[in-house]
């Protein structure tokens, strides 16, 4: 048992070491989107920080260039990009609009990104102990280093809880910038964010009727089809049928968070044909760096949410298809903290895959899309899940 | 079968394999093929190729002596539109055609409409390929037969990156 | 040290309650109908902590699910949308001053008492628990949202469901409302 010390010097650690991995993922994600839709429209993506033509990279792409390759630093010299990024944003002007209200122009960013990076307190990365510190260590010697950083039983409701505070920072922001534009992107996104909670809400509740726990550990263990001992200390396992109402609330779970974290094909709040850029049209500075902080980590929150229900979480196959792998196996039997990464990068892939392969929907068209598909759909789904636990 | 066909995103999942398609293209073999396959090029290191008519920057041209050749006929100051050619007729010793002793060109007016180009009865002056023509000062738009900044013989010095102008053995001011 | 966190664990109860009364405090004091709002989700936020200081996690995730995230944001959505600034001249709010400090008098001594009886005497001596059949296989404090469900729904599966007519009628009345005025 730990002493109340102990568990806030692994809490502080703990949440140093998640955050900085955030932190590391969103500036890499900015580049990967420059790249990934560059090749999508055949193109090269960001191949540079500043336009040098002398020097030492510039002398070997001219060679390369003369040997009719693309030169290999092309892949790399676009990697600055992400650091000239941040470093743009630290250093340009904060500006706040004239008559602005400005305490909620401040705190909205603020109001944004402390939600999105809150989700990530009750994810769980790996089921387990990672590493164990060893017993020199002063404080904390001797202490295991959990895959998770918290494990409440209410886990899955925390996350939806704090997923719709996020919203707040939108609405008053557009609100405050004292501007139409805004305004009108704040409240376009607050419709379409409450709006697909609903079914955002009840593509989870599959997950939830299936299981009949919140616990996100819990959750993502059994929906991996192995067998699992609750809290009572029974010994489950999820049913194999039950992949059907898995597979399509995946789906469904992955376009509900489109749609909640403002991204393409549903980016109305910030749609540049018609509304300048939405919602952070006045920002400018760190301001409009953290909304856009929140918005990849709200990117990253959704892809852990889906891999860690549906897509089998720490283990290899999704949708409860875990079983079919022999316990013999030595690496893919094991749940393993890549696993769950690679599936958490690949939905990031598909964000930026759908970015560059559909347009986006007009607002009548999203709102019927959330209100008279997606809604029925989900329940229709849901009733299919607890028919499914009823019987089996 | 209506509903069935509005339920299931088969249009969005025919799009997102055609844009996979060119996603793994394009990473896959991207630095590998002999031929380029993207549309984009890294600029400055590389030459552009440009279409033979294009119209760039006017040029005058000298024949195989270093004479030049401009005969002051003033067609082309004639028939520009905007009239933005000014030519100074002249004699110069051992030739008997007239001589240019002033060919004023100003090029923040000038439409490039190659009119000029082909009223030009001897072939003495072109459009040629460059199209960097940015300058920093106002005045180094009206390029003369000497100025500092450029004149009307050679390329602007703001287009010496611009291989297609100079490195380019279809380019007319290829050296 | 440990004796110092374990100190400052067993009042954040009290920290975030206060916090809660000074956003409900600044709820009613300040002069944009915004800041009002912004204020109340503070305080929605406050009372949702103090849930979880007192482990009944499923509460204060409920607190958050619905207040904060549902219908403060509806507040704010109506707020944003109507311009409040011309009722400024009518007065219209002081008609209720005289009525309602009597009323909000009689509140705080209700408050006061209830306060006084059951935080600093001893506890009541009959707790709202679950019966003990309902209990069976469940570890209460550590499966907190099993046992709220359990009492829901098999030991006041009743009150419940008139609470949902309740919401239902309040449904129909708006439906009522909106259409009549439509007609109109």
């Amino acid at each position: 048992m730990m002493t109340p010390v102990q568990q806030v010097v692994m809490a502080i650690i703990q949440i140093t070491v998640l955050v900085s991995i955030i932190l590391l993922i969103v500036p890499l994600m900015t580049f990967a989107e420059r790249k990934v839709i560059g090749y999508i429209q055949v193109r090269l993506g960001a191949t540079r920080q500043a336009g040098g033509i002398r020097g030492f990279a510039a002398g070997i792409n001219k060679l390369s260039w003369a040997m009719g390759r693309i030169p290999i630093l092309s892949f790399f010299r676009g990697l600055p990009v992400f650091a000239a990024d941040g470093l743009k944003l630290l250093l340009k002007e904060d500006i706040v609009p004239d008559r602005a209200d400005r305490f909620v122009f401040v705190i909205a960013p603020v109001i944004c990104m402390i939600p999105a990076f809150a989700t990530f307190a009750v994810i769980c990365f790996y089921p387990g102990t990672l590493f164990t510190f060893p017993t020199t260590f002063p404080i904390i010697g001797g202490l295991p280093f959990t895959g998770f950083l918290t494990d409440i039983n209410v886990g899955l409701l925390y996350i939806m809880a704090v997923g719709s505070i996020g919203v707040y920072g939108i609405v008053l922001g557009g609100w405050a910038s004292n501007s139409k534009y805004p305004l009108l992107g704040g409240l376009r996104s607050a419709a379409q964010i409450i709006s697909y909670e609903i079914p955002l809400s009840l593509s989870l509740l599959v997950a939830v009727v299936l299981s009949g726990t919140l616990n996100f550990r819990e959750l993502s263990l059994y929906l991996a089809g192995v067998p699992m001992v609750t809290a009572a200390g029974e010994i489950v396992q999820m049913p194999l049928i039950a992949a059907i109402p898995l597979f399509f609330g995946f789906f469904f779970y992955i376009t509900c968070g489109f749609a909640e974290t403002n991204r393409v094909p549903f980016d109305l709040a910030e749609a540049e044909t018609e509304l300048v850029s939405g919602f952070h049209t006045e920002y400018s500075g760190m301001k409009f760096a953290w909304f856009m902080l929140a918005e990849y980590a709200n990117m990253m929150a959704v892809s852990a949410i889906a891999a860690g229900f549906f897509l089998g979480g720490h283990y290899l196959l999704p949708f409860g298809l875990q079983r079919f792998v022999p316990d013999s196996i030595p690496f893919l039997a094991q749940p393993s903290l890549l696993f769950f990464f690679g599936k958490v990068f690949f939905l990031l892939f598909t964000f930026l895959w759908v970015r560059a392969t559909l347009p986006r929907y007009r607002y009548d068209q999203l709102m019927s899309v959330g209100w008279k598909w997606l809604i029925p759909v989900t329940l229709v789904n849901l009733v299919i899940a607890a028919t499914i636990r009823l019987i089996f | 079968m209506s509903i069935l066909k509005k339920l299931l995103p088969l249009d969005i999942a025919s799009g997102m394999k055609l844009t996979g398609k060119y996603f793994g293209r394009n990473f896959l073999q991207a630095n590998r093929s002999k031929k380029h396959i993207h549309i984009t090029v890294e600029y400055p290191e590389t030459p552009i190729s440009i279409a033979p008519r294009f119209r760039g920057r006017l040029q005058m041209l000298r024949d195989e002596q270093g004479e030049i050749k401009c005969v002051c006929c003033l067609a082309c100051e004639k028939i520009c539109p905007t009239q933005v050619i000014t030519i100074s007729k002249g004699k110069k010793e051992g030739r008997k055609t007239p001589f240019p002793t002033r060919y004023d060109f100003e090029m923040e007016r000038c439409i490039f409409c190659e009119f000029c180009v082909e009223s030009c009865g001897f072939d003495s002056i072109i459009l040629n390929h460059q199209f960097e023509l940015a300058a920093y000062n106002r005045e180094d738009f009206s390029i003369g037969m000497e100025g500092q900044f450029q004149d009307m013989f050679r390329v602007s010095p703001v287009g010496q990156h611009s291989i297609s102008s100079t490195k380019n053995p279809d380019s007319p001011d290829y050296t | 040290m440990n004796a110092l966190f374990i100190t400052i664990g067993q009042n954040l109860f009290f920290v975030f309650g206060l916090l809660a009364c000074a956003g409900a405090a600044a709820m009613v004091l300040s002069k944009s109908a915004v800041h009002s709002v912004l204020s109340f989700l503070f305080s929605m936020i406050m009372v949702a902590a103090c849930f979880l200081c007192l482990s009944a996690e499923f509460l204060g995730m409920a607190q958050l699910l619905i207040y904060a995230g549902g219908i403060v944001v509806l507040f704010l959505f109506v707020v944003m949308l109507v311009e409040l600034t011309k009722y400024k001249e009518k007065s219209l709010f002081a008609l209720q001053t005289k009525w309602s400090i009597p009323l909000i008098l009689v509140a705080m001594a209700t408050f006061a008492y209830t306060m006084k009886s059951n935080l600093f005497n001893a506890p009541a001596s009959v707790a709202l628990t679950l019966p003990p059949d309902l209990v069976q296989g469940l570890s209460v404090s550590a499966q907190n949202a099993q046992s709220v469900s359990r009492g829901l729904f098999a030991g006041f599966l009743l009150p419940l469901e008139i609470l949902s007519v309740i919401l239902l009628v309040s449904l129909v009345g708006a439906l009522v409302l909106a259409k009549s005025e439509r007609v109109a």
